[in-house]
C-alpha cells in the first residue's frame, strides 16, 4: 500500500469495545434474544477469538458490531469501533466506517461476491468508496492487493470472474477487499470454514501476516477449536447469547474454568499425532477375511466428453466388510463422494466394477439392483435438504419400508419406526412432527433412523456430521457405533474431517484427485502416512491446543519452505 | 463452447422448431371443419364448382403431399396467396408486418422501461403501502384481458375526456403511421399493460431475491452506499433472469397485437390474421403462423444471447 494512507492508528484504548451489547430479532412468534449483555474488547494488534456452538450468537455480535444486522434486528447498549459508536448510528456514517476502520471476511466464498463484476473491480470499488483515487490507480492498486494475498498471476486474475476461481482464491479476494484500506479492526467470521484443510492452514497464515504487519486488531468468529488454538491470543466463549468465559488462549483452551467449556472441549475430536496406536480402534489393524459388503475393483469414472471431460475417479480400488467402518477421506474434488456415489449404484462406473453383496452391480437387473439398494442406508449431510419437509418425521422413516417391504402392514410399519426411532435415541412422539421442528442433530438421527430402519447390510454416510456442533457430531456419530455393533452392518464413511476419521474408522482411504493416495488401518495410515500428501494433509489440521499447535505450525511451515527450496534447487 | 459454434447450433435448432411448427399448423388447420371453398364461393356455390376449387388448389391430395407442395414453395420463397385477398402472402406480410413490429416493439420497450425501475423501487419498498399498492394495481393489470382493458381505455380516454383518437393509425406506411403519434398512444398502453405488471412483478422478485445474497453484505462491509449497490451489483443481476424471461414473452406480445390491432382497427398482422382465421384462408394462416414462430425463436435465441454477454457464466456453462 502507499504511504500516503493513514497508518493503522495506533491508539491507546480497544479497537473495538462492546459494552452490554444486546440483539433482539423480531420473528413471527415474537421477540428472540440472540445476544444478551456481551461485553468485550479488542486491542490493535491482537486477535479475539469468539467461540460457540450455532446459535450461540456470535455471527450475530459481529455483524451487529460492522452495523450489518438484518432489518429483523435491533441492537442495545454499546459497540464502539475506534471512538465511533456503532449502535444506532446513521447508515451514511457506518458507511464511511466500514471497509476503512473496520472490515469484515465472510464463512461463504461461493457467495461473497458479487458474480457478475470481475474480482479486480469489485477490490477497486472498496479502495474508492474511501479514497478520491482514480479508476485507473484504484486498479493497479487492486492488482497489488491481489498479488499481497497470494494470488498467482494478479495482472490477469484481476479481470477474473469469481467463477472462475477456486473457493480458496476466492476467499483471498474477499480479504483482498478487506484489507484494501489497512483496516484497523479486521472482523473474520468463519473465514475458513467453507475451505479444505490446506487451504484453511494457508489462508489463516495469510491473516496472522497481514494483522501481524499492520498490526491490525482481529474478531475472530469460529466454532474450530484448532482454528482458535492456531490464531488467536485471547478467547471468549458463548453459550446461549452470553459470554461464559474470557481468557487467553492457554488458559480457556488448556485449562477451561466454566463447566460448557470443558463440555465443548472434551466434545471435540483430537488428532493423535504420531503417538502409539490408541487412539485407532483396536478392532481390525489388518484387512479381514470376510467376503467384503461392497467393493470397487479398479473404478474409473469420467463425467462429460471431450475436451471438457473430467476423470473423478481414477482406478480406485476398495472394498468395506461386515462390521467395519471403512473411511473415505480427501479434499473437495478429490472424488470421495463419487466413490461412494458408485458404492451406491447412483453412478455406473465408465470402467472397472462394482460389485455389492456379492452381486455385479453392472451386470445386475434393475429389478435386481433394486433388490440390493435394499440392503443399503444412506445418511447424506445437509440434514434438512435430505429431509422432505412436507412429510412428518415418521413418514420420512417409513418410505423405505413402503418402498421396498410393500406388503407390511400399517401397524407393522409403525411399530418397525417406533423401534428404529428407539435406537437412534429419538422421542417416539417425534414421529409426527415435521422435520423443520426439530434440530440440527435430531434432524441427522431422523436420516439415520431412516437408513437403518430396513436393517441394511451397508451404511453408506456421506459427511454425515459436518454440518452440526461438535457436541451434536459425538452423539450421532455414538449412536452409529453403537447401532454398527448392535446391527454389524458395515459402514462407507465419507468425511474430510482426519481427526473423526481417526476415532471413527478402522480403515482409511486417503484419495487426491480420483486417485488413491494411500489406504490402510487408521492406526497405521492416519499416524504414520507414507505419502508426503497425506503427511501435508495431517499437517494443516490444526489441534485445539495452542502449545502444540505452534509446533505444529512452525514445523509445517519448515516442511513447506524445505519442499520449496528443494523444488527451486 | 466457441460462440460461433453456439450460434450455429442455436440457429439450426430453431430452423427445426420452425418447420416442426409448420407441421403441426399445417395438420391442425385442414383438421378443422368446414373449409376455404364454401367461404370463398359463397352459399350458393354448387358441389361441382367447390370441388373444381379444392382441385384447382390442390385441396383434394392426401395431406402430406399438400405439406410438401407448401414446403416447397416455401423453399422457393413463395407462400402461396391469399384466398380472399387475391395477393401474394409474402406481399401481404410485408405491408403489415412492420406495423404490427412497429407496436409490439413500442409496447415492449414501453413495458420494460416502465417495468424495471418500478420493481426495483417496489423491492426497496417491500411490505410499505407504496409496494402494496402497486402490486394490487399490478394485479388487476394482469387479470384484465387485453379487450377489456381496451374498451376501457377508449371509454375514458377516447369518448369522455377526448385526449386520443379511438382508432389506430390508418397510414399504409411507417411515416404516414407516425405522422399521428396520439394515435398510437391507446394500442401501446393496451398493449403495454400486462408487460408492466408480469415484468415489474419478475423484477422485485428478482431484486429482492438479489438484495438478499452475501454479496451485497459483502459490498456493503466494503462501504458501499446502499444506491450504489443497488445499481453497480443488484441490478445486473436481477436482469438476467428478466431477460430470459423476455424472450419467452414474444408470442405473448404477437398474441396480444392480434386483439389489440382489432380493437383499434390497426391493419396490421393481427387483423390479417384475424380476418384469414374466419374465412379459413390457409396460406395466410400459414404465413401468418411462420412469421410468428420465426419471431419467437428470435427472441428466445436473442435473450440467450444477451444472457451470454451480461452473464459471464452461461458462457462458461456454470449457470
Amino acid at each position: 500500500m502507499t504511504a500516503t494512507q493513514r497508518p493503522a492508528a495506533p491508539q491507546a484504548g480497544p479497537i473495538l469495545e462492546l459494552d452490554g451489547l444486546g440483539v433482539v430479532f423480531t420473528t413471527e412468534s415474537g421477540e428472540v434474544p440472540a445476544v444478551r449483555g456481551v461485553s468485550l474488547h479488542v486491542a490493535p494488534g491482537e486477535t479475539l477469538a469468539l467461540v460457540g456452538e450455532s446459535g450461540s450468537g456470535k455471527s450475530t455480535i459481529a455483524l451487529a458490531a460492522m452495523g450489518l444486522l438484518t432489518g429483523n434486528a435491533r441492537a442495545t447498549g454499546s459497540a464502539v469501533i475506534a471512538g465511533t459508536q456503532v449502535v444506532g448510528a446513521r447508515e451514511s456514517d457506518l458507511a464511511a466506517l466500514r471497509g476503512r476502520t473496520a472490515s469484515m471476511v465472510f464463512q461463504e466464498p461461493a457467495t461473497a461476491l458479487d458474480p457478475l463484476t470481475r474480482v479486480g473491480r469489485q477490490i477497486a470499488e472498496v479502495i474508492r468508496n474511501h479514497r478520491d483515487v482514480s479508476a485507473k490507480e484504484a486498479a493497479t492498486e487492486a492488482v497489488a492487493l491481489l498479488r499481497k494475498v497470494g494470488i498467482p498471476e494478479p495482472e490477469k486474475r484481476a479481470a477474473a470472474y469469481p467463477f472462475q476461481l477456486s473457493g480458496g482464491q476466492r476467499q483471498r479476494v474477499v480479504i483482498a477487499m478487506a484489507i484494501a484500506n489497512d483496516p484497523a479492526l479486521l472482523i473474520a467470521d468463519e473465514p475458513t470454514t467453507a475451505l479444505d484443510v490446506t487451504v484453511q492452514a494457508e489462508i489463516l497464515d495469510l491473516l496472522r501476516r497481514l494483522a501481524a504487519e499492520t498490526g491490525t486488531g482481529v474478531l475472530l468468529v469460529t466454532h474450530n477449536m484448532g482454528v482458535v488454538a492456531d490464531f488467536a491470543d485471547r478467547v471468549a466463549v458463548m453459550y446461549h447469547g452470553e459470554i461464559v468465559e474470557t481468557g487467553p488462549v492457554e488458559d480457556v483452551l488448556l485449562r477451561p474454568s466454566h463447566d460448557y467449556t470443558r463440555r465443548l472441549l472434551g466434545a471435540v475430536p483430537r488428532l493423535s499425532v504420531a503417538e502409539a496406536d490408541k487412539a485407532a480402534p483396536a478392532a481390525a489393524a489388518e484387512a479381514p477375511d470376510t467376503e467384503p459388503v461392497a467393493e470397487l475393483r479398479d473404478v474409473s469414472v469420467v463425467f462429460g466428453r471431450g475436451k471438457n471431460a473430467v476423470r473423478a475417479l481414477d482406478g480406485v480400488s476398495l472394498a468395506v466388510h461386515p462390521g467395519q467402518t471403512l473411511g473415505l477421506v480427501g479434499e473437495s474434488g478429490s472424488g470421495k463422494s463419487t466413490a461412494s456415489r458408485v458404492a451406491l449404484g447412483l453412478i455406473a462406473p465408465t470402467s472397472g466394477t462394482v460389485s455389492l453383496f456379492g452381486t455385479d452391480l453392472g451386470r445386475a437387473r434393475s429389478r435386481a439392483r433394486r433388490a440390493l439398494r435394499a440392503g443399503i442406508g444412506v445418511v447424506l449431510q445437509d440434514p434438512v435438504a435430505s429431509l422432505d419437509a412436507r412429510m412428518t418425521v415418521g413418514e420420512c422413516v417409513a418410505e423405505p419400508l413402503r418402498v421396498h417391504q410393500k406388503g407390511l402392514s400399517a401397524k407393522d410399519r409403525r411399530s418397525k419406526v417406533a423401534a428404529i426411532l428407539d435406537r437412534v435415541r429419538l422421542p417416539r412422539e417425534l414421529a409426527d412432527r415435521a422435520p423443520r421442528e426439530l434440530s440440527g442433530g435430531q434432524r441427522q438421527r431422523v436420516s439415520l433412523a431412516r437408513a437403518l430402519v430396513l436393517e441394511p447390510r451397508l451404511l453408506v454416510a456421506d459427511e454425515p456430521t459436518s454440518a452440526l456442533d461438535v457436541s451434536v457430531q459425538q452423539a450421532v456419530l455414538e449412536v452409529i457405533s453403537e447401532l454398527q455393533d448392535e446391527l454389524g452392518f458395515a459402514c462407507l464413511f465419507v468425511s474430510h474431517d482426519l481427526a473423526v476419521v481417526q476415532h471413527f474408522a478402522q480403515r482409511v482411504v486417503v484419495l487426491r484427485g480420483g486417485r488413491i493416495q494411500e489406504q490402510g488401518p487408521t492406526g497405521e495410515t492416519l499416524l504414520h502416512p507414507e505419502t508426503d500428501y497425506t503427511r501435508g494433509l495431517l499437517a494443516a489440521v490444526p489441534v485445539p491446543d495452542p502449545v502444540v499447535q505452534r509446533g505444529r505450525r512452525a514445523e509445517r511451515l519448515a516442511a513447506l519452505a524445505a519442499g520449496r527450496t528443494e523444488v527451486q534447487a | 463452447m466457441s460462440t460461433s459454434s453456439y450460434l450455429l447450433r442455436r440457429v439450426l435448432q430453431a430452423v427445426v422448431v420452425i418447420v416442426i411448427v409448420t407441421i403441426v399448423v399445417f395438420g391442425l388447420l385442414h383438421a378443422l371443419p368446414g373449409g376455404p371453398a364454401r367461404g370463398i364461393l359463397g352459399p350458393q356455390a354448387t358441389a361441382q364448382q367447390i370441388t373444381a376449387f379444392n382441385h384447382d388448389q390442390g385441396l383434394d391430395k392426401p395431406l402430406p403431399v399438400q405439406y410438401f407442395y407448401y414446403l416447397n414453395q416455401l423453399v422457393h420463397g413463395d407462400l402461396g396467396t391469399s384466398y380472399t385477398l387475391n395477393e401474394p402472402v409474402s406481399q401481404l406480410i410485408t405491408e403489415r408486418l412492420p406495423k404490427t413490429l412497429l407496436l409490439t416493439v413500442l409496447s415492449a420497450v414501453v413495458g420494460l422501461v416502465l417495468a424495471i425501475p418500478l420493481g426495483m423501487w417496489q423491492a426497496m419498498r417491500r411490505n410499505k403501502p407504496a409496494d402494496y399498492v402497486i402490486t394490487t394495481l399490478s394485479f388487476i393489470a394482469y387479470s384484465t384481458p387485453v379487450y377489456f382493458l381496451g374498451l376501457v381505455l377508449v371509454l375514458v380516454f377516447s369518448q369522455t375526456l377526448s385526449w386520443f383518437p379511438s382508432q389506430a393509425p390508418q397510414g399504409d406506411t411507417l411515416a404516414q403511421v407516425f405522422a399521428e403519434p396520439q394515435a398510437l398512444v391507446l394500442p401501446v398502453v393496451a398493449g403495454a399493460a400486462s408487460m408492466i405488471a408480469v415484468f415489474s412483478r419478475y423484477m422485485r422478485a428478482a431484486t429482492l431475491e438479489n438484495l438478499s445474497e452475501d454479496y451485497v453484505r459483502t459490498a456493503r462491509a466494503g462501504g458501499s452506499r446502499s444506491r450504489a449497490i443497488l445499481w453497480r451489483h443488484v441490478f445486473r443481476n436481477s436482469l438476467t433472469p428478466v431477460v430470459a424471461m423476455l424472450g419467452y414473452y414474444v408470442p405473448v406480445l404477437f398474441g396480444g397485437a392480434l386483439v389489440v390491432e382489432q380493437l383499434f382497427n390497426y391493419p396490421g398482422m393481427g387483423l390479417l390474421f384475424w380476418t384469414a382465421a374466419q374465412s379459413s384462408d390457409y396460406p395466410v394462416l400459414l404465413g401468418c403462423v411462420l412469421v410468428i414462430a420465426i419471431a419467437t425463436v428470435t427472441g428466445t435465441l436473442l435473450a440467450d444471447i444477451v444472457q451470454r454477454v451480461i452473464d459471464p457464466r452461461v458462457k462458461a456453462g456454470r449457470a
